[in-house]
Formats: C-alpha cells, sequence, structure tokens
C-alpha cells in the first residue's frame, strides 16, 4: 500500500515543505500515510467551538491539498464531550481517529463528569488559542478592571455571567482572577448562562452586572456603536483588531493570564509515526494562506505546539485547574 | 420610506440570477430536509458550510435561511400524513392534522398548513424589514425572571390541551417535566437522573419523545385493534380546495399566531416549537368550538403552522441584529457567517446592508417558491396515504428509527424511542393526553433553568419575579388564564339564576 508512485511523491514533496516551515521532522514521518479516510470529531453539536475547529481544518487541508486522504468532520455531541471520549477511548491504537480538544478535556472529569481524561488520549498539538475577556455595559460606573475588583470586594454577591457551568472555562477563568486580586474565588456570584452569545445580552438587558466570556466570540459585539464596554483580557499581551485598545489585567496592576486553548488529539495509543504524520501536516496547515484567512476570520491566534510540548502543557493547566476548583470548593476532597 | 429603499436595494441583490438559483436550492432542499423526521435544519446546515464557504456571503446567507425556514414549511407534512413531527416546530400541527387526514381530509390539511406557512412567513418578514432593530429591545428585555414567567404563561396551555381530565393532564405534563430534568444541570454541573450512563448525560431528545409518543404510539394502537391489516378505503385524499368560510374561518387563527409567533421567535432560546404550541393553545382557548380541537379542527393545523414559520423569521432577528443565536439552527448560521468573513451584530447593518437586506428580500421570494411548489406536490405526498396499511405502518416504523438513529448514531437512542412508544400506547389507552407531555418536556428546561439564575442574581430573592414589570404582567396572564376557566361557568351560572 505504501509503495504506491503517487503516495511517495506526495510525502516527498510534504517533507520540504515541513522543513521550510522550520518544523522538526521526526525520522519517521516519511513511514507513514492515512491509508483511510480520517474521521474528524468534535465531540459536541455543529456550531461551538469544536466544530468550528474540526470544519476549519478539514477544509484548509482538503483545499491546500495537504494530505491524500479525506478529513471527515464527524459531531459526537453529548456530556460537553464525555460522550465522543468514552468512544473514542475504546478504540485503543486507531491511527485514523482524531478529535478537536480544549479545556473541557480537563475541566469535565475534574467534575466528575467523565471517566476519562487526558492522559487517555494521545496529543497531537495545540492549534490556536483565544483569551478571556470581561465585560461590562457601556452605560456602567466601572471604568476599570480596579473599579470592578473593588466592586466585587465591597459586594460579593455582584453577578458575573459566564458562558459555561460552574467548574468548567469561564468559571475557571473568572476565579482564577478574583484569587489573583485578592478577593476570595469562591464567593464570586457566578451565573452560567447556556453559551457566551446569551451571557452577552443578558448583559445588554441589564440582568448581570457584568459578564466573562471568549474575546473572540464577543468581538463581534463591541467596537462601534456597542452597547458593551471590556474592562480587560486574559492574554499576556494586548489583541489585535477591534480588541487593541483593551488593556491586559496585566497592565492594570493584576498579575493573571488566562488561555482557552484548542488542539486535537488521538485515540489512546496512536503509533508515534502517525503523530509525527499528523504533528507536521497541521503544522503545514498554520503556514498557508487558507487557513491564515480563516484564522482571522474567526479571531484565533496561532499557539502551535508539537505533540510532545502539548502533552506536558495539558498536565501542567490539569495541575492549575485543580488548584482553582479546590479553592472554588468543586472538587470532592 | 426608507425601509422601501431598503427593500428595493435588496431585491436588487436577492433577483441576481444565481441568488434566485440559491433560493429555490434552498428551499427545495428544505423542504425536503423538513419532510424526513429526524434529518432536521440544524446538520443540513452544518454540512453546507464547507460549500458556501467560497461563496459571496449574502448568496450563502440566502441559500442557508433557504434551507432552514424550507425545512419548517415542510415539516408539516409528515406531521399531518403520518403523524410524525418531521422538524420540532411542527409537533403541535399533528394535533389537528393527523385526525384530518384520518378523516380523509389530508389534502385539505396540507393545503392549509402551507397556506398558514406562506402567510405567516410573509407577515414576519414584513415585521422583521420594519422593526427589526427596535426589536432587539425586546429581545434584550427578556433575561432570567421574564423567561420564567413566559415558560409559566406557556405550561398553564396544560389546561387547555388536557381534554377530558384535567388531573391526567397535569400527570402527563408533570412527566414531561420530569423528562426534561434528566442529564447535566447547567446550573451546578451535577448529573441527574442520568444512571451512571454517558448517554443520558445530555438528557433526551425532545424529537425521540415525540416520534415515540405521536408516531410509534399510532402504529402500536393501530396494530393493537387489529387495523394493521385492513385496506386503507380508496380517495383518502380528499380535496385541496377550501370553502369560502373556511377561508374566513383560519384567517384570524392565521393572523393573531403569525404575530404571536415572530414575537416568541425573536426571544432568544424560545423559537418554533415554543411558538407553535402558544399559537395552538391560543386559538383553542378563543375559538368557539374549541373543544373539536385535536379531533380534526382547521384552525388548529393553521395556528401552528403560521406561528412556527413567522418564529423562524423572528429567529433571525438576534441573530442579524445583536448577532447572538437563539437557537441551534441560527448558532450553525452564525458559525458560517463568521466563516464567511461576516460577524452580525449592531454594526453589520451598517456595514454589510447587502447581506441584511439582500437576505429578508430572498425571503420573500423564497416563500412564495415554497408555495408554488409544495401546492403542485400535495396531491403526490399524500398518496402515501393510499398504501395499503401494513406497508404505511412499516414505513412509518422505518422512518422515525432512521430519523432517531440519524440524529445520534445511538441505538441506545431507538431502544429510547421504543419505550416512549410504549409509554404514549399506555397513555392512549388510558385516556392520558399527549400534549401536555411533550409541551412540559419542551418548557420545562428554560423554566427551571431561568428560575435558579434569576434567584442567583437576587440572591434568593422572591419578589423579583413580582418587581419586573414584564414578568409581573406575563404571570398575571398566567394566573388569569387559570382562574377565568374556573369564574366563567360560575359567574354564567349566578347571572343564569339572577
Amino acid at each position: 500500500m505504501f509503495a504506491k508512485p503517487h503516495l511517495v511523491r506526495l510525502t516527498a514533496i510534504a517533507l520540504p515543505l515541513a522543513a521550510a516551515a522550520g518544523m522538526s521532522t521526526t525520522a519517521q514521518a516519511d513511514d507513514w500515510a492515512p491509508t483511510r479516510s480520517i474521521e474528524f470529531i468534535a465531540p459536541a453539536n455543529p456550531g461551538g467551538g469544536w466544530d468550528t475547529l474540526v470544519r476549519t481544518t478539514s477544509r484548509v487541508i482538503q483545499e491546500e491539498g495537504l494530505a491524500e486522504r479525506n478529513f471527515a468532520a464527524i459531531n459526537v455531541p453529548g456530556g460537553g464531550g464525555a460522550v465522543a471520549w468514552a468512544q473514542i477511548a475504546r478504540d485503543s491504537g486507531n491511527p485514523h481517529k482524531l478529535f478537536a480538544t480544549s479545556p473541557p478535556i480537563i475541566l469535565v472529569p475534574l467534575a466528575g463528569a467523565s471517566r476519562y481524561d487526558h492522559t487517555d488520549f494521545t496529543p497531537v498539538a495545540r492549534l490556536i488559542t483565544d483569551y478571556s475577556i470581561l465585560l461590562v455595559r457601556d452605560d456602567s460606573d466601572y471604568a476599570d478592571i480596579d473599579d470592578l475588583v473593588e466592586a466585587l470586594r465591597e459586594r460579593p454577591n455582584l453577578s458575573v455571567g459566564g458562558g459555561s457551568a460552574p467548574g468548567s472555562m469561564d468559571h475557571i477563568s473568572i476565579a482564577g482572577f478574583a484569587s489573583a486580586a485578592g478577593l476570595d474565588a469562591a464567593a464570586v456570584n457566578y451565573i452560567p448562562f447556556s453559551g457566551g452569545g446569551e451571557a452577552m445580552t443578558n448583559l445588554m438587558g441589564g440582568h448581570v452586572e457584568a459578564v466573562i466570556t471568549g474575546a473572540g466570540e464577543a468581538s463581534g459585539q463591541l467596537g462601534e456603536g456597542s452597547e458593551l464596554r471590556a474592562l480587560g483580557v486574559s492574554s499576556p499581551e494586548r489583541l489585535g483588531g477591534v480588541l487593541a485598545d483593551i488593556p491586559t489585567y496585566q497592565e492594570q496592576g493584576i498579575d493573571y493570564t488566562f488561555d482557552i486553548w484548542r488542539g486535537v488529539m488521538g485515540a489512546p495509543d496512536m503509533p508515534a509515526e502517525a503523530v509525527a504524520y499528523y504533528e507536521d501536516l497541521f503544522a503545514q496547515m498554520l503556514e498557508t494562506d487558507g487557513w491564515q484567512q480563516a484564522r482571522d476570520q474567526l479571531g484565533w491566534l496561532d499557539a502551535y505546539q508539537n505533540s510532545e510540548e502539548f502533552g506536558a502543557f495539558l498536565d501542567e493547566q490539569k495541575e492549575l485547574f485543580s488548584e482553582v476548583l479546590t479553592e472554588l470548593g468543586l472538587i470532592g476532597q | 420610506m426608507e425601509a422601501f429603499n431598503n427593500l428595493m436595494f435588496g431585491f436588487g441583490i436577492a433577483l441576481e440570477p444565481m441568488n434566485i438559483a440559491y433560493v429555490f436550492g434552498g428551499v427545495f432542499a428544505g423542504t425536503i430536509i423538513g419532510m424526513l423526521p429526524g434529518l432536521g435544519p440544524i446538520s443540513a446546515l452544518a454540512l453546507m458550510i464547507p460549500v458556501t464557504f467560497a461563496m459571496e456571503p449574502s448568496s450563502g446567507l440566502i441559500l442557508m435561511a433557504g434551507v432552514y425556514y424550507g425545512a419548517i414549511f415542510g415539516g408539516s407534512s409528515s406531521s399531518i400524513l403520518l403523524n410524525a413531527p418531521g422538524v420540532a416546530g411542527t409537533v403541535a400541527t399533528s394535533f389537528d392534522g393527523y385526525p384530518m387526514a384520518k378523516q380523509g381530509m389530508a389534502g385539505k390539511a396540507l393545503a392549509i398548513a402551507a397556506y398558514a406557512s406562506f402567510i405567516g412567513g410573509t407577515i414576519s418578514i414584513v415585521f422583521l424589514m420594519m422593526v427589526a432593530p427596535l426589536l432587539s429591545r425586546v429581545a434584550v428585555a427578556f433575561g432570567p425572571t421574564e423567561y420564567f414567567a413566559l415558560m409559566v404563561l406557556g405550561l398553564t396551555a396544560v389546561v387547555s390541551l388536557s381534554d377530558k381530565s384535567l388531573v391526567k393532564g397535569l400527570i402527563a405534563a408533570v412527566v414531561g417535566v420530569m423528562i426534561s430534568i434528566i442529564g447535566i444541570d447547567l446550573q451546578t454541573g451535577t448529573v441527574r437522573f442520568a444512571f451512571g450512563t454517558t448517554h443520558l448525560l445530555d438528557g433526551i431528545d425532545f424529537l425521540v419523545v415525540a416520534l415515540g409518543i405521536f408516531a410509534l404510539a399510532e402504529v402500536f394502537y393501530i396494530l393493537l385493534r387489529g387495523g394493521g391489516g385492513k385496506e386503507q378505503p380508496r380517495n383518502a385524499i380528499g380535496s385541496l380546495k377550501l370553502t369560502r368560510k373556511e377561508a374566513g374561518e383560519i384567517a384570524g387563527p392565521i393572523g393573531r399566531s403569525s404575530v404571536l409567533g415572530f414575537f416568541t421567535g425573536v426571544l432568544p432560546g424560545a423559537g418554533a416549537t415554543i411558538g407553535s404550541f402558544l399559537g395552538y393553545s391560543m386559538e383553542k382557548r378563543i375559538a368557539k368550538d374549541g373543544d373539536t380541537f385535536g379531533k380534526g379542527n382547521i384552525k388548529g393545523v393553521a395556528a401552528p403552522e403560521a406561528a412556527n414559520n413567522a418564529a423562524c423569521t423572528g429567529s433571525f432577528v438576534p441573530l442579524l441584529t445583536l448577532g447572538v443565536p437563539g437557537s441551534g439552527t441560527t448558532a450553525v448560521l452564525l458559525g458560517a457567517l463568521l466563516v464567511m468573513g461576516i460577524t452580525p451584530g449592531p454594526a453589520m447593518l451598517a456595514d454589510r446592508p447587502d447581506v441584511f437586506w439582500g437576505v429578508i428580500a430572498s425571503m420573500y421570494i423564497g416563500n412564495i417558491m415554497l408555495l408554488v411548489l409544495n401546492l403542485p406536490l400535495i396531491p403526490y405526498i399524500a398518496k402515501i396515504l393510499e398504501m395499503p396499511r401494513p406497508l404505511l405502518l412499516s414505513l412509518i416504523l422505518i422512518f422515525c428509527m432512521v430519523g432517531v438513529y440519524g440524529m445520534s448514531f445511538s441505538v441506545i437512542d431507538l431502544l429510547f424511542l421504543l419505550g416512549f412508544g410504549l409509554l404514549g400506547l399506555g397513555m392512549r389507552l388510558f385516556g392520558f393526553p399527549a400534549a401536555p407531555l411533550i409541551l412540559a418536556l419542551i418548557l420545562g428546561d428554560i423554566m427551571e433553568e431561568s428560575m435558579r439564575r434569576a434567584l442567583q442574581i437576587s440572591g434568593g430573592d422572591w419578589m423579583v419575579f413580582i418587581d419586573k414589570p414584564i414578568s409581573m404582567w406575563l404571570l398575571i396572564i398566567a394566573s388569569l388564564s387559570l382562574i377565568l376557566p374556573v369564574v366563567k361557568p360560575l359567574l354564567q351560572k349566578l347571572r343564569a339564576r339572577g
């Protein structure tokens, strides 16, 4: 199968490309290529972050002709990812199964809602990141982060809406922020909505006093004529586009950053040569014009890590999240 | 005048030959997708994202919007003919549409559904065009307290939906609320009633319950009565024509339900399903012949069909003016627009008027196309009823199973479908109405979530529900609609005596 001439030729082209992209190519990279369609799973319904990542990457890979096999986008919704993870975990060693991932792969198991966590799967690559953003109404009294922190100190029941359940991304983000600002993280009155959009409409209507959500999702709501005002972003440096004027938390004296990263993982015990193949594939993809165009439109920022780095990063994230969740009293001792 | 100029500008875009082709392709595909249970607009739109990526954004949205409202338009066919709702928004259509079909008036039911959908769709586009920016205020004004009050008002419809025994209707409603509780609780992240399996983490899909309790239960019921082998009488379709009197009868319900449906659609999270139920129960209460609802009343087909199409258009208000999706389907549309480089929201009307006005103009064209496309097809679609019974029943079974499996690819859901079929059969045999269960299942979720959210924001103070004017009025109307049916006969008695 691998000896087919056209396959050899394709890999021969692919290799210099990878080298040009400055990626470390392992020795086995040219030894393996997919022999059938790759199932690329979004562990959620169409429309969300994972789904967008899966569909966008599949499309770019196909349009740029990066892979000789088709990437088939598949939605396996349920349990915030748990249904898909349970399915993929049974498919140990399958080199044709990938899925989109982000902090829930750590948070959902920590909350006790999934038997499987990131250590059960093979990290392939981290691709992009988004950051948290703190919003208030445009006519709000809170002019900057300090005002909000002061208000939270005096009135811990000040309602902060977010787009995900307690103990998941938005809640962790605001809890970590509160902690860094010297507040009691567990006292934050976090109001979960079923999405960042719903949280923002509730902010516009004055039903909650502040909202924490993804900067990418909020960017459409900011700018000219907006009813919302951003007080800060969780990035280490200022973001671009309509978000360029928004100071970071760090600029405002609160030493805290929070990443909403997204990446790709594979079935448990995926063969090393397959991992190497996909690592290179995604690294190449990030260099294409098609990707850069789509990425900018979606407000994502590249944050590539290869399999090894991504694995280590996931372990660090787990430590960090466990700390915050323990402080929130959301992890059973 | 400005709206008129804008609309002409929009027609300039929508009438480009390619865009006409997209509207037609969209509504045609939508009609077919709508007819097949399980295959809903959400999955169809998700599949289309790669296709629309390279398109001009206005064309992409015209095509995808066409699929969406086309599906709601087409969804009534299987509700009426097979008692199997094609999409969630057409469940209420089966309450009177299916009895009409059984009485040999399938043609008329389908024609009424088509007219009502067309008028509901068109009226709501006028609203969308004239007042969309203003209406975004309405969507924003609804917070957790207001949603709770609205859901309470919706639940009072249980009274009008339980025809014979109110107690049995309430029992069915409680079962519906209980089913809605299954799964991860958003407020705390706690898993409820999942019995340790991952399959129940997201609860049970509404369509699984609806298909089981309506379509499958009907199949079982016919089999149980030994009707399975009998030949269906010929000419079961009947005339498509409406008499002048009938047209007059449905005009009011269509008008009222179009307005009600549109406003329901504007509220994020409410949408076509709730809109159609509200329209149906409102008409049942208003109508003088309200007791014939559920037995094949033409108004019972007209009202939900006008409402669900109007709600579908209404759901474009928060999407286009706020950039906030109000439903699963509009969430996919939002994603598609973002991929095409359009950020819906307050700035879109100014930045990309071509997309906004183009899609609105295309909706007028699409609705006319749907009517012209669907009316001549009715005799052919309705032919399905002339099939021999054994074939028809097997077809319904296959329809339901493929539909449910196609939603989740889960065999467990098939077992649930069967279970709800048996539950539905039991309910029919013992005289429990199914509609209150479905209504409570749809509303229970949002009602509980909103109530707890509101209380969390208020710090546990129940007075918020009365302090806020919108929720106070909704709760007053809800109480009145519960008290009036009891008080009215008493007053009449008193008057008769005096």
